[in-house]
């Protein structure tokens, strides 16, 4: 029985372990023992050090890496802008907004908000690029000139690099809110607003009182989660700026990227650069693991036969 | 008299009535009309660009944006949508509905023929066919007005499209055999970690696979696979899995326990249960998975271009990559746009197709 029970746990579970140890637990891992060498370009360590803290933190007289606030500081500006107006208010206004209209018209502008998400990103990226750059054949510039008779061409890729991002990010990112708060949404259920009517509330005072609270625990999921990806995300940005012009919208990721595989090969020091991005990635997980009802989630087995 | 004055009281009151459900609908009227109007105008940022896409595919020419087809179309969409809409709040009867959309359709379709018609083309569709595309294109640029305009060779498009197909089709098939044990494990077993082991899912899923790029490379090249189609397979199990665990556990939530019970009384194993009984319940959730599963695969752009370095193991991604690369300062827009149309056309009809299963997923108690 006993054996028969240990038998059923390593076939079911244990293929799923196994993956999981060896992408995560493991580059974990070798994530943090890679930081400790120089590995570079030729893919050979030849001494273990600290060198690579050293660098980006600065230690002794060291100086800490001089590129490093200004990545920061970008990093937070296109993780705050792309999730307050976007992944949260920008998505809740699509949900609200789709849940209240006839059910064929709102599954229409939802699904026409998912184009993005389903796009391949190199497509939605090229599509961005035809959009907004500086010819005056783009997007953006034929109804600058065409309609609001701009004289000369506008590069929004040199003015507002930021913006162009945030944005081009933000549209992805509104649909995870969108989807899940519309579910969630739904599943209020009907007689709340009934019973709010009955008692006089209006259009706002329905959503303030009723709508709002009930989507609380699904807003911290999306906020999480979202605060997390963006983070780490930086394929559309790599496709459509390219982390320039100038650096303006180098972020933390695309900064590891290009410092690893780029140009330098640097991947001790990416490896390293990397650490501080998995600390803040496990205390979020964990946060998100905090705020979730996981008990809720599991129900007794009423088999106990293995 | 008194009849007289009750009638009267009644009629004001009756009319009173009416005014304020005259007023009610006259509101929820312009609440809705408001909505509609917020929702256009927001979704056309994200329309026209797709629009654009589609129309360049099957109208431009070599040498040359152009958004003659573009503009056109949009003025003889609109209105027609437009027309359509309001007719359908105006018509009395479904017959009539349908014969004034007939004639709007019939009307704007030949304006269409008459203005766009002509512009439109399959040309940009040649690398389906045609393996040395650009090197021909190679000499026609060269030959109108770019000299020093030289052409990569690229794989042929069926290569790319193999290669994505193995990747998309490998991962799904694994992370969906993978993620049903897993699931149906966790979701009806008891042991010790089990609370753990579905937050952990949880977590690893939040936890972004993007960051460990640097250390999965290095993984990747000490286990000798760098420029092997199964290192991506493998990487896009791996960052998919716990997300489809997850959701499977949710589906095997839902099977009900009696069931699986009758199976065991009628003297199966619960192995046999599981596979004869149980895993047929939750056929929309194995479909949901592989088509997430799939997409994502297919789409997958950042560790194909760090993992595989020879062309013959491009995928659709790093060929519409560097299809754009060469082609981005403007030289065949058409080619690009059809490209992009060939890429993105499995994940549509997927999604399109699939849509019904993949709102039946739940995401830690909120549905998604």
């Amino acid at each position: 029985m006993e054996r028969r029970r240990r038998i059923n746990m390593v076939l079911f579970l244990g293929p799923a372990v196994l993956i999981v140890g060896l992408f995560f637990v493991l580059p974990v891992l070798v994530d943090i023992a890679i930081s400790f060498t120089d590995l570079g370009r030729d893919l050979r360590v030849t001494e273990i050090t600290t060198d690579n803290y050293e660098r980006a933190l600065g230690f002794g007289d060291v100086r800490p890496d001089r590129q490093l606030p200004g990545v920061i500081a970008r990093t937070v500006i296109y993780v705050g802008c792309t999730l307050l107006i976007f992944n949260t208010t920008f998505g809740l206004l699509l949900a609200l907004a789709t849940t209240s209209l006839p059910s064929g018209s709102g599954a229409f502008f939802r699904a026409v908000w998912l184009l993005p998400r389903m796009s391949p990103s190199v497509v939605y990226g090229i599509l961005w690029i035809w959009s907004v750059h500086g010819g005056d054949t783009s997007l953006v510039n034929q109804i600058m000139m065409g309609v609001f008779g701009y004289e000369k061409p506008i590069d929004l890729r040199q003015l507002y690099p930021m913006v162009v991002i945030i944005i081009a990010n933000g549209f992805i990112g509104a649909s995870f809110a969108m989807i899940i708060l519309t579910s969630a949404i739904r599943g209020i259920p009907e007689h709340l607003y009934h019973a709010a009517r009955c008692d006089g509330a209006g259009s706002f005072a329905l959503i303030r009182h009723i709508t709002l609270p009930q989507l609380r625990w699904p807003l911290t999921y999306i906020l999480i989660w979202q605060t997390l990806s963006l983070m780490v995300s930086f394929e559309y940005i790599l496709l459509i700026t390219g982390g320039g012009p100038f650096r303006a919208t180098t972020v933390y990721a695309i900064f590891i990227f290009q410092r690893a595989f780029s140009a330098s090969g640097q991947y001790a020091y990416g490896a390293a650069l990397t650490f501080f991005l998995i600390l803040p990635g496990i205390v979020l997980a964990l946060f998100l693991w905090r705020v979730s009802n996981m008990r809720k989630l599991m129900q007794q087995p009423r088999i106990e036969v293995h | 008299m008194a009849d007289v004055a009750s009638l009267a009281a009644a009629a004001q009151g009756q009319e009173h009535w009416d005014r304020l459900a005259a007023r009610s609908a006259r509101e929820r009227r312009m609440r809705r009309g408001f909505l509609y109007v917020f929702l256009i105008l927001a979704s056309l940022p994200v329309m026209v660009p797709y629009f654009w896409l589609g129309t360049l595919a099957f109208s431009a020419h070599l040498s040359g944006v152009d958004t003659r087809v573009l503009w056109p179309s949009i003025f003889i969409l609109v209105p027609s949508v437009l027309l359509t809409w309001l007719w359908a709040i105006a018509a009395r009867t479904p017959r009539q509905a349908l014969i004034g959309w007939a004639v709007i359709w019939v009307v704007a379709i030949a304006i269409f023929a008459v203005v766009v018609g002509p512009s439109l083309h399959l040309g940009n569709f040649r690398f389906l066919y045609n393996p040395n595309f650009n090197a021909e294109n190679e000499n026609i640029v060269a030959a109108e007005d770019n000299p020093g305009f030289s052409a990569t060779s690229f794989p042929w498009v069926w290569t790319a499209f193999a290669n994505s197909l193995i990747i998309a089709g490998g991962a799904t098939l694994i992370v969906i055999i993978v993620a049903s044990l897993a699931g149906y494990y966790i979701s009806r077993f008891q042991y010790r970690f089990r609370t753990t082991s579905l937050a952990a899912m949880l977590i690893l899923h939040a936890f972004p696979a993007t960051v460990l790029l640097i250390p999965i490379f290095i993984l990747m090249w000490q286990l000798g696979l760098l420029n092997t189609l199964f290192a991506i397979v493998l990487v896009i199990v791996g960052i998919e899995l716990p997300f489809a665990v997850f959701i499977m556990k949710g589906f095997f939530d839902a099977v009900p326990w009696e069931i699986e019970m009758s199976a065991l009384t009628d003297g199966a194993t619960r192995r046999q249960a599981f596979f004869k009984v149980v895993l047929p319940q939750v056929v929309n959730g194995m479909i949901a998975v592989s088509v997430f599963v799939f997409i994502r695969g297919w789409e997958e752009f950042v560790f194909v271009l760090v993992l595989s370095t020879q062309q013959a193991k491009w995928t659709m991604s790093l060929y519409t990559f560097f299809v754009v690369e060469e082609n981005s300062l403007g030289v065949d827009y058409g080619l690009v746009s059809a490209v992009a149309v060939f890429y993105i056309l499995p994940s549509f009809v997927l999604y399109t197709l699939a849509q019904k299963y993949l709102l039946q997923m739940t995401v830690s108690g909120v549905k998604g």
